[in-house]
């Protein structure tokens, strides 16, 4: 079963491998000649050249964004999305509008047209003393391994300490099936299981780590091509949006399969005697040898160990898709609304009522839910991005219906009022670089009535930039505090003052969202949910 | 017939050739259908009128060493059975090991295990791919399951219900599933149709681990075939791709030396490929043509589709207002387009749940839409339209007294008036209206250019 004894080896020879003399074959081998590789026909050449072009212009980053936040970093205070900015980037030179032309993809078309013309004029150029194509072949494969190791790792951390998908929050286990976008029914098909999302995120770790090394790239490449293949389909299926970006990987992968797929079929399916393809560029000087390593070094520490750190950080105080700070710790949990007076008229409990609460809810964190019968805004955005107030975290609210209400609070335990805010606010056009467009927009806003929360409320609810795990307290969570707080989009908003012993009968009072002064009698029931919760749970509250 | 090699027949290590006679009889005995309890299977199926299911039973063959036989249906096997299987194949080793001091290798053996293997593996998936190919095994949800709280759901329903809402990924799936099985039916494909199974299946047996699902042991089963089929090419394509030195290819090849040997294979393979393959994917295609086979056949209450509101609601002539803690009242009711009617109330329910695929006959069998759901309480009905009235039996195997029996009146084509009595004789009053539901799954799927941004 072995064939150590055929075993040539020429792992120390430069490109070496056709040299190999006949007497060292198999005596008995079918006189089948090895395949051997022969020099680079012009056909093949022009395919590199375009494939240099293009895959370089796809791994380098092109938005001032990505180097803003590469330079604004602070290395000592660190946030799992400094790391997970550089990590994540698509080509965006051309950014066609509209942008989901082609399904989106008329970016990378653009792309390989400029490759094409590129290879063209590359091609007319070239003079007598060749290029090695070898050692061509050899590093656009280097930078196509780094980008698509680097790329999906930065993925792979938020599934391993499983923050991609989070648990269903109260609001959203209480909401119909029916009454869900098929985006957000896959992300929550996901996120009931936090065990499965961590084997999910060791596999795309475990992909990106192994293109880090040359002889577990094609490994590497066959896993990534595996798991994105089917995020891929999953994003067109379900409407998830990250179509592109998961097929960023799938061409990554296909490129890095490339190379070994002849040699493999030739081995497997023909059954001949098969050379590898082995080329290693010669790094002669030391300081050739050290730079390798040293970049090497770097993108293993940063990558996989700094940012696992950062990663432990998020995942325990500042899980990114659900609001972080802790909610008022006696008002958790499911209520009933035994009584409901809305301008001192009491309203009898019915499921079709269009004013009356039903189905309300404390989540853990700063958030009250609940639901009315009457259609109200949606907001289809798949709840993710890096916000950094709690307010700004969608997820309990995105791609749900029903007549649901989410409501975040700010809330002043001394005096027992909760001042609460719409999580739902008019999207902002997010046109990058047309900044002062944006403030137009914000105009048709009518701008939000600023001091709705006495100041001496203000103190007592206290800093919410502070109100994380101190671990976990980093500059961009403090920058990003401070430049959302600029945000002056008008949301609906309720004064409610509560009061209760332990939690369990609680007398809400104050005005609605409509002016409407509200008498609401809670009572907290436990609810026994089919579905089985998990406990591997992220943040603290 | 024999295997060629073109190497002289290496001796195999001692260790090796242990290794092997474990396996060989460890997998002899997992996938040659020696159970007798089998036969008096295959003996119960109507071969005159053959369902799909029929044969997607037959695909899912596995000893049933500890387990018992329920006549018309094939299970699964556990892992006392697997652990069974292991020990039998340790006796077998050890005896073998003991008379057989001759053998230098194990060649042919290793070549038709592997071929035993093969078709047992393609079987097996293929069996799979068709029911994902033509989307049966995850239907999309009832009328019931979308007015379900997402809480009241078990994680195995949130992931078949969850894989209903888009078909043509599921019959993506399925479509992976058959080309694995058939790259298994040829000899030198089948290190590829194995590896996609590796992924593929590996995924599926930690998604059965992860959402309780009840299939975790088979998936586990059809990978550890997987396994031993990749690892003929393992160490060959360990050398190439990753230490990148010159491989000898597999040596190993049947040689034919009669005319009937070289027609008996094709003629083996075609009944293979017509029975798993055409005929199956035929018998599929039909039960997808009818509706598949999780929800009844028969048509419910005509015109009656829909959810309804309970606007007033009676037992014993007393009348329960709207509440969200009276146990005893109906909040809404819903009339699906086959024979079932579900009822929301707040009554604390026990859940039936099956995690299997199966696929029952009869109508009342069909209880994929109350499997793992809970918040609702599923009535097969028959409907005498003569007299105008409904016989309602509950289809959760935990309330089998569970009986009403309900005239019915239509004001008007929205509304339905239900009287009669329950299983205790209480009587049972209660109007209906019909709600006019727009559902964000479907309005959301019409397109993001048409968004929605009111509902």
């Amino acid at each position: 079963m072995s064939n150590k004894e055929t075993i040539i080896n020429v792992a120390d020879s430069d490109n070496q491998v056709h040299q190999i003399q006949d007497n060292l074959l198999p005596s008995n081998h079918q006189k089948e000649q090895p395949v051997e590789r022969k020099g680079w026909t012009f056909g093949q050449k022009f395919a590199l050249r375009v494939s240099v072009i293009f895959f370089l212009i796809m791994s380098i980053p092109t938005s001032w964004d990505w180097y803003k936040n590469l330079f604004g970093i602070n290395w000592f205070s660190i946030h799992y999305r400094d790391i997970y900015d550089i990590a994540r980037f698509n080509p965006n030179i051309f950014q066609f509008s509209p942008k989901y032309g082609l399904l989106g993809y008329s970016e990378w078309l653009a792309i390989l047209g400029v490759a094409i013309v590129g290879a063209l004029i590359w091609t007319s150029i070239e003079r007598k003393p060749k290029l090695n194509y070898d050692s061509l072949y050899y590093w656009i494969r280097v930078v196509v391994r780094y980008r698509a190791g680097i790329g999906i790792i930065g993925f792979g951390y938020t599934k391993l300490f499983p923050t991609q998908m989070p648990y269903p929050s109260l609001g959203l286990l209480n909401t119909n099936f029916g009454d869900m976008t098929a985006q957000k029914i896959y992300w929550l098909s996901v996120g009931i299981v936090p065990w499965y999302q961590v084997f999910a995120g060791l596999v795309e770790l475990a992909a990106g780590t192994l293109l880090f090394f040359r002889k577990t790239t094609t490994l590497g490449a066959v896993l990534l091509l595996g798991a994105l293949g089917d995020i891929t389909y999953v994003n067109f299926a379900y409407d998830g949006g990250v179509h592109i970006y998961a097929s960023y990987f799938v061409l990554f992968a296909v490129f890095l399969l490339w190379y070994d797929a002849q040699p493999i079929y030739n081995l497997i399916i023909r059954e001949r005697f098969t050379l590898p393809r082995v080329y290693y560029p010669k790094l002669s000087e030391k300081w050739q040898r050290y730079t390798r390593i040293g970049l090497k070094v770097a993108t293993i520490w940063i990558f996989l160990i700094y940012l696992f750190y950062a990663e432990v950080l998020n995942f325990k105080y500042d899980p990114y898709k659900q609001p972080a700070m802790k909610g008022v710790s006696v008002l958790r949990g499911n209520y009933h609304v035994s009584e409901f007076k809305i301008n001192n008229q009491p309203v009898a409990y019915s499921s079709i009522d269009s004013v009356r609460w039903r189905d309300v809810a404390f989540e853990k964190w700063s958030t009250l839910t609940y639901n009315v019968n009457r259609p109200v805004k949606l907001d289809l955005s798949n709840g993710g991005g890096s916000p950094m107030r709690d307010i700004n975290r969608t997820f309990e609210l995105t791609g749900a219906a029903g007549g649901k209400r989410v409501f975040y609070y700010d809330a002043d335990t001394i005096n027992h009022v909760l001042y609460l805010q719409d999580k739902y606010v008019a999207a902002i056009k997010r046109d990058k670089g047309k900044g002062k467009k944006k403030d137009a927009a914000n105009a048709d806003h009518k701008k939000g009535d600023k001091n709705w929360i006495p100041k001496e409320a203000l103190a007592n609810i206290g800093d919410e930039n502070l109100k994380i795990g101190a671990a976990a307290l980093s500059t961009r969570r403090s920058r990003g505090i401070v430049e959302e707080q600029k945000d002056k989009r008008k949301r609906n908003h309720m004064i409610l003052k509560y009061s209760t012993t332990d939690g369990n009968h609680v007398i809400l009072t104050g005005v609605n969202d409509q002016k409407d002064s509200v008498y609401i009698v809670l009572d907290r029931y436990k609810r026994d949910y089919v579905l089985k919760d998990s406990k591997l749970v992220a943040g603290k509250y | 017939m024999s295997i060629s090699n073109n190497q002289p027949n290496k001796p195999w290590k001692d260790y090796e050739k242990i290794l092997f006679r474990f396996f060989f009889i460890y997998f002899l005995i997992q996938v040659v259908p020696l159970d007798w309890k089998y036969y008096a299977h295959l003996f119960s199926i109507n071969w005159a009128d053959l369902q799909f299911s029929d044969i997607f039973y037959i695909s899912r063959y596995t000893p049933q060493i500890t387990g018992h036989y329920a006549a018309g249906e094939w299970g699964l096997n556990t892992l006392a059975d697997w652990g069974t299987i292991a020990l039998l194949a340790l006796i077998g080793t050890s005896i073998w090991s003991i008379t057989d001091k001759k053998s230098q290798h194990y060649n042919q053996l290793y070549y038709w295990l592997r071929v035993l293997l093969r078709y047992r593996l393609a079987i097996g998936i293929i069996a799979y791919g068709f029911i994902k190919f033509f989307p049966l095994q995850a239907s999309y949800p009832s009328i019931s399951n979308l007015n379900t709280s997402y809480g009241d759901f078990n994680r195995w329903k949130l992931f078949a219900l969850s894989l209903g809402i888009v078909p043509g990924y599921e019959t993506f799936l399925g479509l992976v599933e058959i080309i694995a099985g058939l790259l298994l039916l040829f000899r030198k494909t089948t290190t590829f149709g194995a590896l996609i199974i590796l992924l593929f299946t590996g995924n599926v047996f930690l998604s059965n681990l992860a959402y309780d699902g009840g299939e975790g042991i088979y998936s586990l089963y059809l990978v550890s075939i997987a396994v031993f089929l990749i690892w003929f090419d393992l160490q060959r394509l360990y050398i190439l791709v990753a230490l990148r030195q010159p491989v000898q290819p597999n040596q190993l090849k049947p040689v034919y030396l009669h005319a009937w040997q070289k027609n008996g294979r094709l003629v083996f393979k075609g009944l293979v490929i017509f029975f798993f393959m055409v005929l199956y994917g035929d018998k599929t295609y039909a039960a997808y043509t009818h509706g598949g086979y999780h929800y009844p056949q028969a048509k419910g209450l005509k015109g009656s589709e829909g959810i309804y509101h309970v606007s007033t609601f009676k037992l014993n002539n007393q009348e329960h207002p709207q509440s969200d803690t009276d146990s005893l009242r109906w909040q809404d009711v819903v009339f699906e387009k086959w024979t079932t009617i579900s009822i929301k109330t707040f009554k604390k329910q026990i859940l039936d749940s099956v995690s299997t695929e199966e696929a029952p006959v009869k109508d009342f069998d069909r209880d994929y839409e109350l499997a793992g759901s809970g918040g609702r309480s599923y009535y097969h009905y028959t409907i005498d339209t003569a007299n105008k009235v409904l016989h309602l039996t509950n289809k959760n195997k935990h309330y089998p007294t569970d009986q009403l029996i309900l005239h019915y009146t239509r004001p008007d084509s929205s509304s339905l008036v239900l009287s009669g009595v329950d299983q205790r004789k209480d009587s049972v009053y209660a109007v209906l209206s019909k709600i006019i539901k727009k559902y964000l799954l479907k309005e959301a799927a019409k397109g993001r250019s048409k968004s929605i941004s009111r509902l």
